[in-house]
């Protein structure tokens, strides 16, 4: 997994890339927790994901906690189609913001 | 297409990603559609992540193989997963539940919905723990 994050006013965009599995998810939420907690209305990019599990899912979970307790949000946009299939298997789709 | 593959992997987070490479060659051989192929190699993975996470909680650094086995016969494809870690009481097994919003506890359930049948079989001599995940396509 690869990263990048643009800044624009208190958006902050993360995009990930690769496959975001259990070896990766401590990077992961080292890269998009800080943000949250700092205040930041954090953008999650997954379009360049192409495999995501449990693991990853529980980062996007803990990523939308922290933000409702830091009175912000994560959006997670342009999801891949296989990305959207677990979130949807996981029955998540009505409670990350997804766009 | 019969078939009947396997391989042993270093019980680590970090074969996860050969664990799905070689899930995908068989799958690739089996000239399966590529929503069924992501789905079963979801399965395959969130079970070997459970021996990495579960298995083997609290071993650092082990030298220890899990071996992943992927068989097709007459359209019954049939997974199966060996490892030497503590032994797993299925009984405790549960996924957490799903209106419970929290991180993790998903993968089992994962497994459970892609697959027919998950067992814990206690066949092996060799082996600790022997999961068998079956599904007919």
């Amino acid at each position: 997994m690869s990263y990048k994050i643009s800044e624009e006013g208190n958006v902050s965009t993360v995009f990930l890339n690769g496959e975001i599995d259990m070896d990766v998810t401590e990077k992961a939420k080292e890269v998009i927790l800080p943000l949250v907690e700092a205040g930041k209305e954090v953008h999650l990019n997954l379009k360049d994901v192409s495999y995501m599990d449990s693991s990853g899912i529980s980062v996007l979970i803990e990523s939308h906690q922290k933000a409702l307790e830091s009175n912000t949000k994560v959006v997670v946009k342009e999801v891949s189609k296989s990305v959207l299939k677990v979130i949807m298997m996981a029955k998540l789709e009505q409670i990350l913001n997804l766009e | 297409m019969d078939i009947s593959e396997s391989k042993d992997f270093l019980v680590h987070s970090g074969s996860l990603k050969e664990v799905r490479t070689f899930s995908r060659d068989v799958f690739d051989k089996l000239n399966l559609n590529k929503d069924l192929k992501d789905e079963l190699v979801l399965a395959i993975a969130e079970a070997a992540q459970n021996i990495v996470k579960h298995a083997y909680k609290g071993v650092e650094d082990t030298k220890d193989h899990m071996q992943i086995k992927i068989s097709m016969k007459d359209n019954q494809l049939e997974i199966g997963f060996y490892d030497k870690g503590k032994p797993v009481v299925s009984e405790n097994i549960q996924h957490r539940k799903l209106d419970d919003i929290k991180p993790g506890g998903l993968g089992t359930y994962f497994i459970k919905q892609i697959m027919d049948d998950a067992v814990f079989k206690k066949d092996q001599q060799q082996w600790v723990n022997h999961l068998v995940l079956t599904k007919r396509l």
